[in-house]
């Protein structure tokens, strides 16, 4: 056995010296040290050793064994792989990232929003920004002579045509195409005449839902909206019903939650009006229905700590870049 | 509107704390904003935010009569004077000479005034209200409106001239003096109150200065009337006075008010000033009446709104509370009969509303609505739109949300805003276009950026762009993609140098998006654009249609921009794109077969557009071809003056068999030489 050894040991040497390659050097441990290898194979007759002779013959296998893989291991450093570089790395530097891009945060919010009411079954539907008074007031159940029509609330067009100043004109667009039942959620800009200052701009974003069948109540719409700021603002969230007035629902509500010490203002809601079913052409005598309507920047603002709405529409990088 | 709730006390018992109640009727849609403590005297006040259906609210007595609904406690009525005057006045006469704008007005004549001094509980209560007090028959007419809120205006009698009261149309160039000192021109449609000769009062908004009462006054014509809510709003917002009156006339005030806030005014002036005479009561024209004064309700209906059954008791209790007159036909089914003061109330739903603020939304159950799914595909405009926007974020690019009001500033009106949509009223000056085009919000963004030490600025926005052509009757909104670069394309790192961005990064860009959109068979061709730089725009079409356009923005709005360094900007329309695209994608398989690899280098004149050479050479490849690759383009170094080298990647590859060496070098060769002939090429020897 031990003879073997010998003779195995000063045949590798042999191999050793003319090994020229990576791959060479590959196939020379494999010869050797590989499942099958000739050290291998010397280290399974082991066990017809002699008791006596089994520790010296060990150790001398495990000798060659060490001298073997450390030439291999040698061999490799001196000749590195192709395309291996010989320098180190150093992982304490940072990475090279790729470029930095972003989703606006209002985008982000709406689309948030959004995913939630669609998976309780709500569609995004969208409409025109430029509207007619019809679908922004009258069938929304705003009288004639009503503050909000005026030039200083709302812009009009050249054409006699106004901006939405409420996405609730896609609530009149949705049910004047289609027949109950309704589920829909339609976000978009909305404009409205107001001086720019840290908590008002000219335009901003809405995003109204509605929701209509033949047995929809204002029960199931606290059950709605709850669960909706819920997954918004997580399930601690303490959230007042508080009765308002809108022309387009009744009863109306507004929803506040429970921010610090105070309560705010989050969403605006109702069941929908009988006048504006009258005004689409549904039967107000069978249809009923919810709706609902938020500011996107308000809940943007809230959520992640911004003081001044303007920073939404001044597209520095540097706050574009943090979302 | 501050509330004293010392005032309050007068009509409704508070049991402490004030605090709770705040809170109850902020729950009941009666919001109170703050609670504030005074002292000195000790009140507490309540600063509370009515909305425009219940101007009912808009006084101390107001508030108490929804306190006592909500904490359902007994009402007591402000003190009147049984109007005791029995001699009208002599000689005088009131005229209603537009009953559309006032439709009821009464006034009675005071004469011999003896005290001027305003007891201390009505200065008090004045000034922890806001109003500063000024003499005894003012503070009386402002302690009435407060209280049960009728405005009242007085008169000093006898600066009214031919003791006559007409309540007319503003006279064709009538000027007037206000009570605040300036003068205005009245309009056609203004509302005045006159004497004989002239205007007196500017009809529930302001009295006039020729009239006014001072601490001379002896004798007053205290006016209650009902003006025309629209009226008076138009008056006051066209001429920008707003004051309490034209406040509360502009919601509408309750037309019995006209009567109870004259006899409560009556009363206080009866007690303070100690007149010598009080006339009879003088009234023209009639008390508007309720259109709807009774209403029909069935439990039913209520149930069926609101999800929750309330005994039809509570119902009937409820509606008691609120001061309506519950009449029950058969159980679960009312009349209900609507007081004056609640003209908002007028079909059953208004009822029912009633019925839940008062039975509280708190105490309506949670529920949620368990129905059949409906549709619930997504719009593929959104899908799409969603794709873009990580697209191009993944690609290291800002999206930005920027007005879709512009100015003129940098766009020709003869081109770029020939088919735009106008504001009638622009709020901000020159901001009266809905823009056509979003080059000039992103070149905002970009001077904005720059300034503030960027030196790569690469953004985009999806948003419409708005036009009407002279055929449309309505807008047309396209909801668009655009992009704009600026400055580096990366930053340096150690193992790249930093470049600055092109007008072939932008273009990049869009292919990426018409690609990922599944467009095919897609030509380029040049376009001007008012505001790109000559020979830089280029438009890609599918077919005919226009999907997408690029370019150099050009020098001149450079300059107006302040920029140093050139802005490539281009637009998506993603409509266009939407209709082109298919919805789903065929998979295609690759070559099984190996591909083989030439290069081909090529010295070409200037004017040569390296797209023909590439349409060129795909003519040419026999089905064998399978890809031509632009991977060098550079002038200078060996290549002559006015001529570029284009070098060409090209993967030979079949479908159907191994390609032989030679073939391939054959093909490659002729490829080379008919470029050679047809674009006098040459080769560059490497």
């Amino acid at each position: 056995m031990k003879d073997q050894i010998s003779r195995i040991e000063k045949e590798a040497r042999e191999d050793l010296s003319r090994i020229d390659s990576v791959d060479a050097v590959e196939a020379f441990r494999i010869a050797y040290l590989g499942k099958k290898g000739r050290l291998t194979d010397l280290f399974k007759q082991l066990g017809a050793v002699p008791a006596e002779e089994k520790k010296a013959v060990g150790a001398e296998l495990n000798r060659v064994k060490q001298w073997l893989e450390l030439s291999v291991a040698e061999f490799r450093q001196k000749n590195p792989a192709a395309g291996a570089s010989s320098e180190m790395f150093d992982e304490t530097l940072p990475g090279i990232r790729p470029p930095h891009g972003s989703i606006h945060l209002l985008q982000q919010t709406i689309q948030e929003i959004s995913g939630i009411f669609n998976r309780m079954g709500f569609q995004t539907v969208e409409g025109p920004e430029i509207e007619t008074e019809f679908h922004n007031f009258t069938a929304l159940n705003i009288p004639l002579d009503h503050p909000s029509r005026d030039a200083f609330d709302t812009f009009y067009t050249t054409h006699g045509q106004l901006l939405r100043s409420q996405t609730s004109t896609v609530q009149i667009r949705v049910m004047k195409e289609r027949k109950p039942p309704l589920k829909i959620i339609a976000p978009g800009r909305v404009y409205r005449p107001d001086t720019v200052d840290a908590s008002h701009s000219f335009m901003f974003h809405q995003i109204e839902g509605l929701m209509v069948d033949d047995r929809v109540t204002f029960s199931d719409l606290k059950g709605v909206l709850h669960l909706f700021l819920r997954e918004l603002f997580g399930s601690e969230i303490k959230i007042r019903f508080r009765p308002h007035f809108f022309p387009f629902t009744e009863p109306s509500v507004e929803i506040d939650i429970q921010w610090g010490k105070g309560w705010l203002e989050i969403l605006g809601a109702g069941s929908v009006d009988p006048n504006v079913f009258d005004e689409v052409g549904y039967d107000k005598t069978t249809v009923k229905g919810f709706a609902f309507g938020l500011g996107v920047e308000r809940i943007a603002m809230l959520r992640h700590g911004i003081q001044d709405i303007r920073h939404f529409y001044e597209n520095d990088l540097r706050f574009l870049r943090q979302f | 509107m501050k509330i004293s709730t010392n005032w309050l006390k007068d009509f409704v018992e508070l049991a402490p704390p004030v605090a709770r109640i705040a809170e109850r009727l902020t729950l009941a849609g009666l919001e109170v904003k703050k609670c504030e403590s005074l002292t000195h005297p000790s009140d507490t006040l309540f600063e509370i935010e009515i909305t425009s259906n219940r101007p009912d609210w808009l006084s101390h007595w107001g508030v108490a009569r929804e306190i006592a609904a909500v904490e359902n406690i007994a009402l007591k009525n402000p003190a009147v004077d049984p109007e005791t005057g029995r001699t009208p006045p002599p000689g005088w006469k009131i005229q209603i000479k537009d009953a559309g704008g006032c439709p009821y007005y009464t006034g009675v004549l005071i004469e011999g005034i003896t005290e001027h001094k305003t007891p201390d509980f009505i200065v008090n209560r004045l000034l922890a209200c806001g109003i500063r007090s000024i003499d005894l028959i003012v503070d009386i007419t402002n302690y009435v409106l407060l209280e049960v809120g009728q405005p009242l205006h007085a008169f000093d009698a006898d600066l009214i001239r031919g003791k006559e009261i007409v309540v007319r149309k503003s006279k064709q160039g009538e000027k007037f003096a206000l009570i605040n000192g300036s003068e205005i021109e009245l309009r056609p449609d203004d509302l005045v109150i006159a004497d004989s000769d002239r205007a007196v009062a500017l009809a529930g908004v302001m009295g006039g200065k020729d009239s006014e009462i001072s601490d001379k006054t002896r004798n007053i014509f205290l006016e209650s009337a009902f003006f025309n809510p629209g009226r008076v709003r138009k008056t006051s917002r066209a001429h920008q006075l707003v004051s309490d009156s034209s406040y509360r006339f502009e919601r509408r005030v309750d037309p019995e008010g006209v009567d109870l806030g004259r006899s409560r005014a009556i009363a206080l002036i009866q007690k303070y000033a100690k007149p010598r005479y009080i006339s009879a009561v003088i009234k023209a024209g009639e008390k508007p009446q309720l259109e709807v004064k009774t209403i029909h309700l069935r439990a039913d209906e209520v149930t069926s709104i609101l999800g929750v059954e309330i005994k039809p008791s509570q119902i009937a209790l409820i509606l008691g509370r609120l001061g309506l007159h519950v009449k029950q036909h058969m159980p679960g089914s009312w009349t209900v009969g609507i007081p004056s003061f609640r003209p908002d109330l007028v079909r059953p739903i208004d009822l029912i509303e009633e019925i839940a603020r008062i039975y509280g939304y708190e105490n309506i159950p949670e529920t949620l609505p368990v129905r059949e799914p409906l549709a619930i595909a997504e719009s593929p405009r959104l899908v799409l739109e969603r794709k873009v926007r990580h697209l191009l974020s993944g690609a290291g690019l800002c999206e930005t949300v920027t007005f879709s009001l512009i100015s003129q500033d940098g766009l020709s009106s003869s081109k770029d805003l020939k088919h735009a949509v106008q504001i009638v009223n622009p709020l901000q000056h020159g901001l009266h276009w809905m823009r056509p085009t979003m080059v000039t919000s992103l070149l905002h963004v970009i001077q904005k950026n720059v300034n503030a030490g960027a030196d790569s600025v690469p953004v985009f926005e999806i948003a419409n762009t708005y036009g009407i052509s002279d055929q449309q009757k309505h807008p047309v909104e396209e909801r668009t993609c655009a992009i704009a670069l600026y400055g580096k394309k990366a930053a340096q790192t150690w193992l790249d140098a930093a470049r600055a961005v092109t007008l072939y990064d932008l273009k990049g860009c869009v292919e990426e998006i018409l690609k990922n959109a599944g467009c095919a068979d897609l030509c380029v061709a040049k376009i001007q654009r008012s505001y790109f730089a000559e020979g830089t725009g280029e438009e890609i079409r599918a077919w005919q249609t226009p999907l997408a356009f690029l370019g150099q923005v050009s020098g001149e709005l450079l300059k107006t921009w302040d920029l140093k360094e050139p802005v490539y900007y281009a637009e998506i329309s993603l409509e266009k794109l939407l209709a082109q695209s298919p919805k789903t994608r065929a998979f295609k398989e690759w070559p099984k077969y190996p591909a083989i690899e030439r290069d081909l280098s090529l010295v070409v004149k200037e004017f040569v557009r390296g797209g023909d050479l590439i349409s060129e050479i795909r003519g040419m490849g026999q089905g064998l071809l399978r890809e031509v690759e632009l991977f060098d383009l550079f002038r200078g170094k060996r290549v002559p003056e006015g001529c570029k080298n284009l070098a060409f990647r090209m993967i030979y590859q079949s479908a159907e068999r191994t390609l032989v060496s030679d073939e391939v070098q054959k093909l490659h060769d002729r490829i080379a030489q008919t470029l050679v002939q047809k674009y006098q090429a040459s080769f560059q020897k490497s």
